[in-house]
């Protein structure tokens, strides 16, 4: 399952989804993103997430397949939210269902990665100075590639 | 949402600003003056009575910019750091665009000063070719973008940020040159994402495939530099390419209704 939208999302709600009515799944692994108030400047006011309507939802379709094929997994949450964000709000949600815990920690972690350096979503922060667009962070790279010597 | 310039009782008075914060502001203006095609070539060839029109039109708009206090009532009287005059001559709308720049670290805006340099230099523009074209028509003056205060970044065409609007792309979210959202068979559609469509204020055009010297995006990227030298921004090796949605590189061959987007490296999670 995966969702953009600009709406906030609560994450009890999906984990109970993705367990709903199965007894198999033995681990949920949850991560929940949020807006910080400070970043590349310390007085972040609001975020805004733009996206590439169309490809997003392709790219994220696909890292949850590339999952899928590496880990034995029950289920997968993912929901990213787009426009404007206030510091504390939740900005994306990836909960992975598995029989043991390995897999699911793993595979939520790679989704994240992946989610970071391959989907089409781009932050502008606003500072009471004013906004400017996030730019990409090389440890974010380093952490995408270290799942491709696995 | 009140007018600065009226204090409570309505009347006029200038804004006390000794109490704001410095910051870097920076605005640009535009404008246009459409003339005959023969004022525009004759313009072009340095053939006017008046001689080099641009150099004194821009010249024109400088001295200008600086001297915007002195002719609107209630402006400040500015130390700009830099103002710069650009023309561009379209020959298809037979125009020449006039852009202006200001900047300054301070505590009041500087759109009035890029206002003030893009009317002057079209001004002048009218003055150095009037003996020859008396129809000449002066229009579009507008606000294009302005950065720093308290009143936050502007960019024309696109919402005010503090309306909470979704900050997506699609066709209603145009920059000032986009050709809207007829698609045409024959093109490809470009689109250009987040802090690259603000740099280059292009949200979405299309380029004939006929047009190109090669069906790719090595060629597509030769075009729109041909048609505005501020595409070169797509050489910078951050920006990435998606050819119909697929990420795709300078020899992904391009066919009659692509859809090519050129964004920034992904921030998103």
């Amino acid at each position: 399952m995966i969702r953009i939208q600009q709406a906030p999302f609560d994450a009890g709600a999906e984990q109970r989804a993705l367990c709903e009515g199965r007894s198999d799944i033995g681990a949920v692994v949850c991560f929940t993103g949020l807006v910080r108030d400070f970043n590349e400047k310390p007085d972040v006011e609001a975020l805004s997430l733009e996206h590439y309507p169309g490809m997003t939802e392709a790219a994220l379709s696909q890292i949850v397949s590339e999952a899928e094929q590496r880990w034995p997994l029950d289920g997968v949450h993912l929901i990213h939210r787009v426009g404007r964000l206030a510091p504390g709000d939740p900005i994306v949600l990836v909960a992975v269902a598995s029989a043991h815990r390995r897999a699911a920690f793993e595979a939520c972690d790679f989704i994240m990665d992946y989610l970071k350096t391959r989907a089409p979503f781009w932050k502008k922060e606003h500072t009471r100075h004013g906004a400017y667009w996030v730019a990409e962070r090389a440890t974010d790279t380093h952490a995408a590639r270290r799942w491709e010597s696995i | 949402m009140s007018l600065t310039h009226l204090n409570t009782r309505g009347e006029a008075h200038m804004v006390d600003v000794a109490d704001k914060q410095e910051s870097r502001r920076e605005a640009v203006a535009g404008g246009s003056i459409t003339m005959r095609p023969a004022t525009l070539a004759l313009l072009a060839d340095g053939g006017l009575p008046k001689g080099d029109v641009l150099a004194t039109a821009r010249i024109a708009g400088i001295q200008a910019a600086k001297r915007t206090h002195e002719l609107i009532p209630l402006c400040h009287q500015l130390a700009l750091s830099k103002v710069s005059v650009d023309f561009r001559l379209d020959e298809q709308r037979s125009c020449v665009e006039v852009t202006a720049s200001c900047r300054l670290n301070g505590r009041t805006g500087v759109e009035m000063e890029a206002l003030t340099a893009v009317s002057v230099a079209c001004l002048t523009l009218y003055d150095m070719c009037k003996a020859v074209d008396k129809d000449m028509l002066i229009g579009e003056i507008r606000l294009l973008s302005k950065q720093g205060g308290k009143s936050g970044d502007y960019r024309r065409g696109e919402m005010p940020s503090s309306t909470g609007a979704q900050i997506v792309t699609d066709d209603c979210y145009s920059g000032e040159v986009s050709l809207g959202p007829h698609a045409d068979s024959r093109s490809v559609r470009v689109k250009c994402l987040a802090e690259l469509r603000e740099r280059l204020g292009v949200s979405e055009l299309e380029i004939p495939v006929a047009s190109l010297a090669r069906p790719d995006v090595a060629a597509l990227k030769l075009a729109l530099k041909a048609r505005d030298a501020n595409f070169v921004l797509l050489e910078e090796g951050r920006i990435l390419c998606a050819v119909n949605q697929v990420m795709g590189g300078d020899d992904t061959p391009l066919t009659e209704g692509d859809e090519v987007a050129f964004f920034p490296p992904v921030t998103g999670g």
